[in-house]
């Protein structure tokens, strides 16, 4: 649901955008200016406007920053908000480059929409060949490119908002449009812009004393052309980026105003509740309706051949209705595999890749030599099972079909992604669907699939009339697109001094990023990764920090395991491997530092230590566990992260400690089972969450180690608690945990 | 809302054919009843009076105002969206919807939304209002204004 012209006048409220909202903003901007890709006469990027520029209004689509009449910085975020804080820190990005008033600065979401910004586009001002990411330089073309693709793509996931887009697109923006105020009034005043200064949204001459504020030139700006190359801030001179200012998102989020994807409001609106088959790749081939044909406010029961659904006038209805359906399921490949049947599948086709098989991913020096010269051998092979995302907002979608179009609502991680699922879904060509994106009440990897929205628009398409389909809990835990199980085996040497000399490891499953199960920053002569695909029963799909997620437990696991063979603590050890690499070794020291490594602790109490360098941020963390008890008490957890530099360190901060109750709660507890093909799980009494009783007290220290170069914030944090706390568990108890969750083992 | 309503129970089955198709349709429909029964209802008795014709362009009004629907909502206390909520906009003063930041220009306008305004300003917002952010929705024909004006009135009454 659109909801945005409050962004407009009362500060700390974030817009939400239709296009067609968005258009009327460019008619009402009179005296503004707007920077973007729409431009004018004579501007280097100028042949962009027939490309974009529909009808007269459309010219100002683009924009991503924009000052209007009464000195308010709007800046445009082609980001989804899903709790990470990301329309924040993108702003702070942009409107510190530009000295504008940070107290005067309003926040847009960008409307998705492919004709706006394009891969033709971006395509146009590259050679194909050329990757995105290969452009550091700080131009507003290569600003542009990135905003592009953020747009165009629109996807927010991978830690990658504020790494990418804020660097080079936010941060150029902005800068551009300090230069463009800075000439016009030059130009005015009749002075050397060298001599001209900003600051909150004004701009100064020291020698004459004239002072006034960025709107004063909005217009003269505007005529300006875009610099070619805009300077950015060095460090030093930062003074919005950097500093915790507060979430544009929180106080709709406080005071219940913020509209997510679940609370969209349509007239005319109905509920539909919905049941997959429960076992993938199954269909339904006959359901007995017949109660629920009597039931209050029940409008349609649908027989969609994968699911079913009851169409009512209130969800309750829908459900109720729904659970008294009584269908029978075409039978599948599927229907006998078990949770045991996978890991047996696992290790069959581990066994038959053996020390040579399976596909190579990297390989550095000479494994087979290092294995011969080591003094020690270590072996060990860990499993993590399935993991459902369990969103605290459900997934739903809000879709209408009618007279050749659609109308769609939800919250989704891709936008534009969704948008054309919907037009598929639809049967109608992209342009004939509007797709109103909300927050997202959790994302995680889930709300980059579509499935929702597909199977919204077919039951509206259906009815005629508009549709809000929501998922229960059940559906929502049964129906994930889960985080792979997997098992990952390994064989490392170590050479009579307790180094190591081979690392050698052979997993199933790989998907993103593709760096997860390398160790590049460990200093270990020979080093052979390979994997094999097997087959898994459930769809997966990527979940906080993705194979990051598995990868980190078992690497770590693994470090562990060597330090232990090699008469080492985790700490001495990682030192060594780390030696030569500076950066990493003050995020490793920082947290053992502060975690007091080495001094006395309770009995029955043990410090671990993980380090994972990933999404360009490098992270350690000391977790502190009590095991007094009958299972595993978090006591305490040190982190110490360094992205290159924290834009807004409360924010990240958050996330590092978000990361560790999300990850902690899969440690501790996630596991989603099969039998006979079908999910067992169903709601939080059987995939419980973390209690605000088990929640350790977190300490984080940041580090900036290299401005030119961001790392992510919303997935780094993950993947070193589930090895942090095993390891400790280690130290306490002498107990190796080789298999997640922790509620499979007993520590009795 | 557990009254069970007195409509027919139409039960339609649609077989579709097997089909490669991406997103395919139902395998089985049961329509138990159409939607809006009861808000239809209110309507109806509200213009029985009217006689049909009355009917049929409250009918004609309700569609038409799914284009005004993609920006306006018109239940009451329902969200604004790019358009503030409608409920009750017939006889309301302009720029009276809570939590919606209209134009300075709508604010400034002192215009009462009578049936006669809201015909001149859905036939063309910017030229009754200049600098209304109210920049798509316009109706030219004046039999379709007619009708979505009738339909604001009962649809939306206080």
């Amino acid at each position: 649901m659109s909801k945005n012209n409050t962004a407009t006048d009362k500060p700390g409220k974030t817009g939400k955008w239709t296009r067609r909202a968005f258009i009327g903003a460019g008619v009402v901007a009179g005296s503004a200016l707007v920077v973007g890709v729409a431009v004018r006469q004579g501007n280097p990027i100028d042949r962009l406007s027939p490309l974009l520029a529909k009808g007269e209004n459309e010219r100002l689509l683009n924009a991503w920053v924009k000052v209007d009449a009464d000195n308010i910085v709007t800046a445009v975020i082609p980001h989804v908000e899903m709790g990470q804080g990301v329309y924040t820190a993108l702003a702070q990005m942009l409107a510190d480059e530009m000295d504008a008033d940070w107290n005067k600065v309003r926040i847009l979401e960008a409307p998705a929409d492919m004709q706006y910004v394009s891969d033709s586009i971006a395509r146009d001002f590259l050679a194909p060949d050329l990757d995105v990411p290969a452009i550091f330089e700080p131009t507003v073309t290569g600003g542009i490119l990135e905003l592009a693709q953020a747009m165009g793509l629109q996807f927010t996931g991978g830690s990658y908002s504020v790494r990418a887009t804020g660097q080079r697109a936010m941060r150029t923006a902005g800068a551009a449009a300090r230069e463009m105020l800075v000439a016009a009034a030059a130009s005015e005043w009749q002075v050397p812009a060298g001599e001209i200064t900003t600051a909150n949204s004004m701009i100064l001459h020291a020698g004459s004393g004239k002072s006034e504020p960025f709107s004063k030139f909005a217009l003269a700006a505007a005529e300006q052309s875009l610099p070619a190359k805009p300077t950015l801030k060095s460090p030093e001179n930062y003074t919005i980026m950097g500093q915790p200012k507060a979430r544009h998102d929180i106080p709709a989020k406080v005071d219940g105003s913020a509209v997510f994807g679940i609370d969209a409001q349509v007239p005319g609106m109905k509920y539909a509740a919905v049941r997959a088959a429960p076992v993938v790749g199954a269909t339904i081939e006959s359901m007995d309706a017949s109660a629920a044909k009597t039931m209050p406010g029940v409008l349609q029961i649908l027989n969609m051949g994968d699911f079913v659904a009851v169409v009512a006038d209130g969800y309750w209805q829908a459900q109720q209705a729904l659970n008294s359906i009584d269908a029978k399921y075409s039978k599948s490949e599927g229907d006998s595999l078990d949770q045991d049947a996978l890991f047996a599948r696992y290790a069959t086709h581990l066994d038959e890749a053996g020390d040579d098989g399976g596909d190579m991913e990297t390989e550095t020096g000479d494994v087979a030599k290092g294995f011969a010269s080591a003094a020690i051998k270590v072996e060990a092979e860990y499993k993590v099972p399935f993991l459902a995302h369990a969103t605290m907002e459900p997934m739903n979608c809000t879709a209408w079909v009618r007279d050749g179009k659609c109308d769609v609502w939800s919250g989704h991680q891709a936008p534009v992604n969704a948008r054309q699922a919907a037009a598929d879904a639809a049967g109608l060509p992209f342009e004939d669907v509007t797709y109103h994106n909300a927050y997202l009440g959790g994302g995680f990897g889930r709300r980059s699939e579509s499935d929702n929205i597909t199977m919204a628009t077919r039951i509206a398409k259906a009815t005629g009339y508009p549709v809000k389909m929501i998922w229960s809990r059940e559906e929502d835990t049964a129906q994930d697109h889960y985080r792979p199980s997997a098992t990952s085996r390994f064989r490392g040497g170590l050479d009579k001094d307790g180094k190591a000399v081979s690392w050698d490891n052979i997993h199933t499953h790989l998907f993103d990023p593709k760096d997860a199960p390398t160790v590049p920053y460990y200093n270990i002569a020979s080093h052979k990764i390979r994997k094999v695909d097997v087959p898994t029963q459930l769809r997966f799909g990527p979940w906080r920090s993705v194979d990051h997620s598995q990868h980190g437990f078992f690497i770590e696991s693994f470090v562990d395991e060597m330090a232990d063979a090699a008469g080492k603590d985790g700490y001495t050890f990682r030192r060594e491997l780390l030696a030569g690499s500076p950066r990493h070794l003050k995020v490793l020291d920082t947290a053992a530092k502060m975690s007091g490594w080495g001094s006395a602790l309770p009995e029955k109490h043990g410090r671990g230590i993980a380090f994972v360098p990933s999404f360009g941020s490098i992270v350690a963390q000391v977790a502190e566990v009590d095991m007094s008890g009958a299972k595993p008490k978090v006591k305490k957890v040190y982190v110490a992260a360094d992205p290159g530099f924290v834009i807004n360190p409360d924010g990240f901060t958050a996330q590092m400690e978000s990361a560790i109750a999300y990850g902690l709660t899969a440690a501790l507890y996630g596991e989603i089972t099969l039998k006979d093909g079908k999910v067992q799980q169903s709601n939080f009494h059987d995939y419980p969450m973390l209690r605000i009783n088990e929640m350790p007290e977190v300490e984080v220290a940041l580090i900036n180690g290299d401005h030119k170069h961001l790392g992510g914030g919303g997935e780094p944090g993950l993947p070193p608690i589930a090895p942090a706390v095993t390891n400790a568990i280690f130290a306490a108890t002498g107990k190796r945990i080789r298999e997640l969750p922790l509620s499979k083992h007993s520590f009795a | 809302m557990t009254t069970v309503r007195t409509f027919a129970c139409l039960t339609v089955f649609l077989l579709a054919g097997c089909s490669a198709d991406a997103a395919p349709g139902p395998v089985e429909q049961i329509i138990v009843r159409e939607p809006g029964a009861a808000p239809v209802a209110t309507a109806a008795t509200a213009v029985a009076a009217d006689g049909g014709s009355a009917s049929a362009l409250l009918a004609e009004g309700k569609a038409a105002f799914a284009n005004c629907a993609a920006c306006h909502t018109i239940e009451k206390g329902a969200t604004n969206g790019a358009g503030p909520n409608l409920f009750g906009i017939v006889g309301k003063a302009a720029g009276a919807v809570t939590g919606f930041a209209y134009s300075d220009a709508l604010k400034a306008s002192g215009i009462i939304w009578t049936a006669t305004n809201l015909d001149s300003y859905l036939a063309d917002p910017a030229a009754k209002i200049p600098g209304t952010t109210m920049v798509a929705g316009a109706i030219a024909e004046p039999a379709k204004r007619e009708a979505v004006i009738t339909y604001l009135e009962s649809a939306t009454a206080n």
